[in-house]
């Protein structure tokens, strides 16, 4: 292990922010209706619920890897709640407030976790059309900011085709420095894409800091260059996020074209199980942001406005319990996937020789035989 | 496919891909075309001409000059119903847009489970013969058949370019298109004006034979057309057509025929598509070859500057000498 940390600036919070620390709102709070801000609330209350569970799964040897978006919550779900029905997300992977404030399906999700094949949970774990989440989630872009280039297109082409949806994508702060970054807010600057594009600067990518992706004071100027209006918004603070995104949700929608918001927040917690934050950072800023914890604020407002009591505090942790433990029983349910399901969906048609032989060989393999044996002649593939 | 009431015209390669297009333009409103150069202009070759006066600028799309931007948002186009027709004006810079490629458009459909298929056509020039500037020139081929979950052809004649063509379009996989720059303006023959379908996955035997197996694709047809005129032997002449996935069969079934196999590519030896197509014959059919496969191929060098290219450029001589060896090989 080296010896030297990296030595970071406090993060600016010049930034868009109506609740304060506290919890206690200033300036003009946007009119949403208590059920609906109780619906944030579960939808935070129950990531972390998950995400708790998956450190211990992980822990256990249940999961190889996984993520988490403490801290980060309120991002997901304040921007996601700006959409409507029809809309579509190009997810980055800390949103996950954001799939569950839709009805994404937990336990799938998580037997995709257990390294399941998409084929087997569909299989295995059906649901009806009309309980599928009401916007169109996306795979999350592994290879960084791919999806951002993805929802600019997917926006382009419902603008062509008349479509009033509006696509809303995610990313990070470190893949800002990507190419497919730059591409796709390019494109959608000459194109008046009808999207979204959401920075999450969370100070971190793995080891390197924000200060290491860029020269320029922000993140959300970048929007300039491209012709697109940036916002920068205290990214713990769901309803400035929910505030700020709507404005954008709304400007795509008319044609006005896409937005870039950067979400400033802070990883206070490793990249994920394989990570140790400490050989490279200090905790003295993951400290001080965990004082300005998303849903420490939240609840604390929820509580000042009486949206919130120590009782309904007790039965929405409780509900989130049962409700994640039994999305995991739902995907421990989940067979596991049998190797000829990684041939599945390649390409569609009849199966070329390759295909044909290459299933046979795997087969023969299944059932301990040697599959190179067989004599493959010119028209058999098996 | 009945020729009673078919009319033809003569098309060169361009002409024959831009009758196929506008054909799809017309028959299918999701159909776009999508690139840089490609609007009032028609293309740096011309391919698209015309096309923008006749569909318009929200379906013959000028794009900024960025390969990965045009792959990337052509993704997320087909995931939301359009058939985005891709055009990259040289296959040497396609390779700005390799990472979508590999990462997107080839994994997108088994990604989901087969929920988002990317149906799009990624359209682009290869190949050596006219001296252009560096990059203009690439034959690697290999870098995309290497890739699963794309199909990869490439037509040789003005025939078999409008019906792949079509059939490209329509196909929900995501399918390479390599038009030989050598060979859009190299010959014009009888083209229906109807449209018509050529199959994606199957070669084409140019020309039967029962003494030697010959492989070829894009403008190495031609050459080995040439070549045959000239060796004493009874050639069997594949036109291999798709790349990926390759027709086997037809491989197989000739060369178990003629005993012999030479495979001919503009793209440089070393895991060149020929080393597939040589282990492939060696694997399944060593007892019934009279001879070691000869691979007749560009040398593993970067594609030389103008003054020297025609001696990297596998010609009719090299084909001939490849065709000699494999005819006097004795055990």
């Amino acid at each position: 292990m080296g010896q030297t940390k990296w030595s970071e600036p406090k993060v600016s919070e010049d930034f868009i922010r109506i609740l304060e620390p506290s919890g206690v709102a200033k300036g003009e709070v946007p009119n949403v209706a208590p059920e609906e801000l109780l619906k944030w609330y579960r939808s935070i209350v129950r990531t972390r619920a998950y995400e708790d569970m998956t450190i211990r799964m992980q822990r256990r040897g249940e999961l190889s890897v996984t993520a988490q978006s403490r801290g980060e919550e309120a991002i997901g779900v304040g921007a996601m709640a700006a959409l409507q029905a029809g809309d579509l997300v190009y997810p980055s992977y800390r949103q996950f407030s954001g799939h569950l404030y839709w009805n994404a399906p937990l336990a799938r999700a998580m037997a995709g976790l257990f390294g399941a094949a998409p084929e087997t949970i569909v299989a295995h774990l059906p649901i009806d059309e009309v309980d599928l989440p009401k916007v169109q989630f996306m795979p999350y872009g592994v290879i960084l900011a791919s999806q951002v280039t993805h929802a600019v297109g997917s926006a382009m082409a419902d603008q062509l085709q008349g479509s009033t949806a509006v696509t809303m994508t995610f990313t990070g702060e470190g893949s800002t420095s990507e190419g497919d970054f730059h591409d796709a807010l390019n494109f959608a600057g000459v194109f008046k894409a009808p999207c979204v594009i959401i920075v999450v600067n969370n100070g971190w990518s793995i080891s390197v800091p924000a200060s290491r992706q860029t020269g320029s004071a922000t993140f959300a100027e970048k929007a300039s260059a491209y012709g697109l209006p940036g916002a920068r918004v205290d990214g713990n603070d769901v309803l400035a996020v929910y505030q700020t995104v709507s404005e954008a949700v709304a400007r795509a929608r008319s044609g006005e074209g896409s937005t870039l918001v950067e979400c400033v927040t802070y990883r206070v917690v490793d990249h994920n199980t394989s990570d140790s934050s400490e050989v490279y950072r200090d905790d003295e800023q993951a400290a001080y942001w965990r004082t300005l914890d998303p849903l420490d604020r939240f609840t604390a407002y929820l509580e000042g406005q009486g949206i919130l009591t120590d009782e309904t505090k007790q039965q929405e942790a409780d509900e989130a319990k049962a409700f994640v433990e039994a999305a995991a029983e739902l995907a421990r349910s989940v067979p596991r996937s049998t190797p000829e399901t990684m041939f599945e969906h390649h390409l569609q048609g009849e199966p070329s020789w390759a295909e044909r032989v290459q299933r046979a060989e795997l087969q023969a393999e299944l059932e301990g035989r040697n599959p190179f044996l067989a004599d493959h002649q010119p028209g058999e593939g098996s | 496919m009945s020729n009673t009431v078919t009319t033809r015209e003569e098309m060169n390669l361009i002409t024959a891909i831009n009758s196929g297009l506008r054909q799809e333009m017309a028959r299918d409103p999701a159909v776009i075309m999508y690139g840089y150069d490609i609007g009032p202009i028609g293309g740096v070759f011309r391919v698209t001409e015309g096309l923008y006066d006749e569909f318009g600028p929200q379906r013959v799309i000028d794009t900024p000059l960025s390969e990965n931007g045009v792959l990337g948002t052509a993704v997320g186009m087909a995931v939301r119903g359009l058939r985005p027709v891709v055009e990259m004006q040289f296959m040497g810079f396609f390779y700005n847009s390799f990472g979508q490629f590999v990462c997107s458009v080839a994994n997108m459909y088994e990604r989901t489970g087969g929920l988002c298929a990317v149906p799009m056509t990624i359209r682009m020039t290869f190949g050596g013969g006219i001296k252009p500037l560096l990059f203009h020139s690439e034959s690697t081929e290999t870098f995309l058949a290497h890739t699963p979950a794309v199909r990869v052809v490439c037509p040789s004649s003005p025939y078999q370019a409008k019906g792949m063509m079509a059939a490209s379009i329509r196909s929900d996989d995501p399918v390479v298109f390599l038009e030989h720059t050598k060979q859009y303006r190299a010959r014009r023959e009888p083209v229906p004006t109807e449209e018509y379908l050529l199959s994606l996955d199957k070669a084409e035997i140019i020309k039967p034979g029962k003494d030697v197996t010959v492989i070829a694709w894009g403008g190495m047809v031609e050459q080995a057309q040439l070549a045959l005129k000239n060796v004493d032997a009874d050639v069997e002449l594949i036109d291999l057509r798709s790349l990926a996935p390759l027709d086997v069969e037809t491989i197989l079934t000739s060369v178990k025929k003629t005993g012999r196999c030479v495979v001919v590519h503009e793209a440089r030896r070393t895991l060149g598509p020929g080393a597939e197509i040589s282990a492939l014959v060696h694997e399944n059919l060593l007892e019934w070859l009279l001879a070691p496969v000869q691979r007749v191929t560009a040398f593993d060098v970067n594609f030389p500057d103008n003054q020297t290219e025609d001696f990297y450029l596998p010609d009719a001589q090299r084909i001939q000498y490849g065709i000699e060896k494999v005819m006097n090989y004795r055990y």
